[in-house]
């Protein structure tokens, strides 16, 4: 009976050849996925990373304070503005004097899809040799939960309030992977934590592909903190997240658009949203609109993964 | 052998100086955005990089700010880096240029003197240089294109002095300089690398490598930060001393100097003197050699190294004149005189009495023309002999054009 789990716990931790180089007690809020993918990542790519990142929740446990941190890598803490470019000057170097690197831009949405979008993309169309890796957690968490692009429609935000005029973020979010995509990269490919066996191969390949140019991985990591929902069930939320098609998983490589995980017969956006409080004021015509959004996003995925093999990304 | 035999003399442009200054110094990364009256300076190095005359990583970046990015990571890794910008483009990668200096990366960056937003204007100025001057980087100034060629070698002299560590700016003046062609000694390559060649002997810096657990831009807290900061200015202090004696170097083996932190130009006897830097002192010094013909007592304190400001050197060389006139090309907003002024104005006490007069001329390329340097001399001379004379002057603008 408990055969089959155990099997398939394995297979994941297959992946971890690597040491957590984090120290066991770190300042990260119960249930934050965002640690469980920061602590991921090393252990499935190694401890010879170079991660870099901006001021945002994963500053103080990345950037270390003073001459300490709290893990073993090497990092560099970089401006909101000029993540990207910071990781370009740092792979040119390195490349150009043949040193053996893999370097992890590690952002949230604020600074991939805001004000730090600018020079992501610019890095992109340059097809810079590093993994890009955004944790959505669709706002400016550390600040105090601030709505982003990615921030969803009807979200309730401090910056997107409800009140008897306004009902929460009053806009769609952006597709920030297919954006991604877009830019003719080698690699991109959405992820989230309640699938790591896929997150674990799309890291790998990551890795391999940026040998050939830039690669970007989009991470859906909710923040009970910031979104009113219980720490015990940020994996639930990204479970159904992938299940009503909220945050699909898929990969471009080489151009070529595919889901990594389908689901037969997705459930309504709602039996997601049930879970956390940023939308608990939703109404049902409400509830459709955000609907139609992911039902959009969706078919527009659709669409493209059906030209798959019919057009090529030239090398 | 005389090193001198191997020169060779050319006609160019300040930014084609400039240009042929970082390349010869053989950057390993080079960041390119364009930005007039820069322009030319990138469009040079994209040239050599494609002839293969440049060896080194060229980002053609989205924007100023991820050139700064770019070279300030490229340095922190190890790398000698190079890039240039002007006045917008300078505002727009200002975080990053506080933070170059905040990780003591020895960037070098040419900044080509233009007015800053506020009101568009392509014209020249020292307003972008003003506006950032509080940034935590060395400031050099150079005065014509030979001198934009020597100083742009220099800086990595200095910014990558182990005692030092901070990035240099290197300032001229956009338009009068950028675009002026003049005959240049260009160094050859085989005395730039000797010139260089003392960083190689110097212990190696902190680097940030991969799998070495290295690390930068951590939270400064509390005394942490207070620490980085206090060794912050005390490197700044060293730097000046530093720079005299790597122009003494540069002298040894190019047989050419500029004083170091500031330069004098017919000083020690003057009565009165006029404090200027840049384009500018050419013409000063033109306008000095016909009135010292007459007669009259007057010289040239040039300031070449802006920040950390030359204190001592100015204290040294002004003390006991009869008066003296201080040149901005910037405004210090909420101030009535200019941020040169202004700043030597702290210093009245140890100058023992020599009085201070501000003029504002030259923004927004309104020359600074032999004329108003003649005008700035007389009023200067009429502070000396007690007359009453306004404390600012803005030189190219008065009651004739509007008055306030």
């Amino acid at each position: 009976m408990t055969e089959p789990k155990k099997k398939r716990l394995t297979k994941v931790l297959d992946h971890l050849q690597h040491e957590d180089p984090f120290s066991k007690g770190v300042a990260f809020c119960p249930g934050c996925t965002l640690e469980l993918l920061i602590r991921f990542i090393p252990q499935v790519l190694g401890n010879d990373l170079v991660i870099t990142g901006t001021p945002s929740c994963s500053a103080p446990v990345l950037l270390g304070q003073n001459t300490a941190t709290w893990h073993k890598l090497s990092y560099f803490g970089t401006l909101m503005t000029g993540a990207a470019a910071n990781a370009t000057g740092l792979v040119r170097y390195y490349n150009r004097k043949k040193i053996d690197n893999t370097v992890v831009c590690f952002n949230g949405d604020g600074t991939a899809s805001d004000i730090g979008f600018g020079n992501l993309s610019g890095a992109a169309e340059r097809n810079e040799k590093f993994i890009y890796i955004c944790y959505d957690n669709e706002g400016y968490m550390n600040t105090g939960i601030q709505k982003s692009a990615t921030t969803p429609f009807g979200a309730s935000t401090t910056t997107t309030q409800v009140g008897s005029k306004l009902r929460g973020k009053n806009l769609r979010r952006t597709n920030l992977a297919l954006q991604m995509a877009m830019h003719k990269i080698p690699y991109a490919a959405t992820a989230t934590l309640s699938d790591l066996d896929d997150l674990a191969k799309k890291l790998k390949k990551a890795k391999e592909m940026k040998n050939r140019g830039f690669c970007f991985l989009h991470v859906f990591a909710p923040c009970p903190t910031g979104w009113g929902l219980a720490p015990n069930m940020t994996i639930e939320a990204c479970r159904r997240a992938v299940k009503t098609n909220y945050f699909p998983l898929w990969e471009a490589e080489d151009g070529q658009i595919a889901f990594t995980k389908t689901t037969k017969k997705p459930k309504p956006v709602s039996t997601y949203t049930e879970l956390i409080k940023k939308f608990s004021h939703l109404t049902e015509k409400e509830q459709e609109i955000l609907q139609s959004d992911i039902d959009y996003e969706y078919c527009l995925l659709q669409g493209l993964s059906n030209i798959v093999g019919t057009c090529q990304l030239p090398d | 052998m005389n090193s001198k035999t191997e020169s060779n003399f050319k006609v160019m442009t300040g930014n084609a100086a400039a240009a042929i200054g970082a390349t010869l110094s053989r950057p390993d990364v080079v960041a390119a955005y364009p930005i007039t009256p820069q322009t030319e300076i990138i469009e040079q190095l994209s040239k050599f990089h494609a002839n293969g005359e440049l060896d080194a990583e060229m980002i053609t970046v989205e924007g100023e700010n991820s050139a700064m990015n770019a070279v300030m990571a490229a340095s922190l890794a190890g790398g000698r880096v190079f890039t240039a910008t002007s006045s917008w483009g300078l505002v727009f990668m200002y975080d990053a240029v506080l933070a170059a200096a905040g990780a003591r990366a020895p960037v070098v960056m040419v900044n080509v003197n233009r007015e800053t937003p506020g009101i568009i204007a392509v014209s020249s100025g020292q307003q972008d240089m003003i506006s950032t001057r509080d940034s935590g980087w060395i400031f050099l100034i150079a005065e014509n294109c030979q001198e934009i060629i020597d100083t742009v070698i220099t800086a990595y002299r200095l910014a990558e002095d182990y005692d030092i560590q901070v990035p240099v700016m290197v300032h001229y003046d956009g338009f009068y300089l950028s675009y002026l062609s003049e005959v240049v000694d260009v160094p050859t390559q085989e005395n730039v690398d000797k010139f260089l060649s003392v960083l190689n002997d110097q212990p190696a810096r902190t680097i940030l490598t991969p799998g070495e657990q290295t690390g930068c831009g951590s939270h400064g807290i509390l005394d942490g930060y207070v620490e980085l900061r206090y060794k912050h200015c005390m490197a700044m202090e060293r730097a000046k001393d530093k720079i005299d004696q790597i122009d003494k170097e540069f002298s040894n083996i190019f047989e050419r100097s500029y004083g170091g932190q500031v330069e004098g130009y017919r000083l020690d006897d003057a009565d009165v003197v006029l404090v200027g830097s840049g384009s500018m002192c050419g013409t000063i010094k033109t306008v000095i050699d016909d009135r010292r013909k007459k007669g009259l007592k007057v010289g040239l304190l040039k300031i070449r190294m802006y920040r950390p400001f030359p204190s001592e050197k100015l204290i040294k060389h002004l003390k006991g004149k009869k008066a003296i006139g201080v040149v901005d090309r910037s405004l210090a907003f909420g101030f009535k005189g200019g941020p040169m002024y202004t700043e030597l104005k702290a210093f009245s006490e140890e100058l023992e009495g020599s009085e201070l007069i501000s003029f504002i001329d030259g923004i927004a390329n309104t020359d600074i023309t032999k004329k108003n340097i003649n005008k700035m001399i007389d009023m200067t001379c009429d502070l000396a002999e007690g007359k009453d004379v306004p404390e600012v002057t803005w030189v190219s603008y008065g009651p004739q054009q509007g008055g306030e």
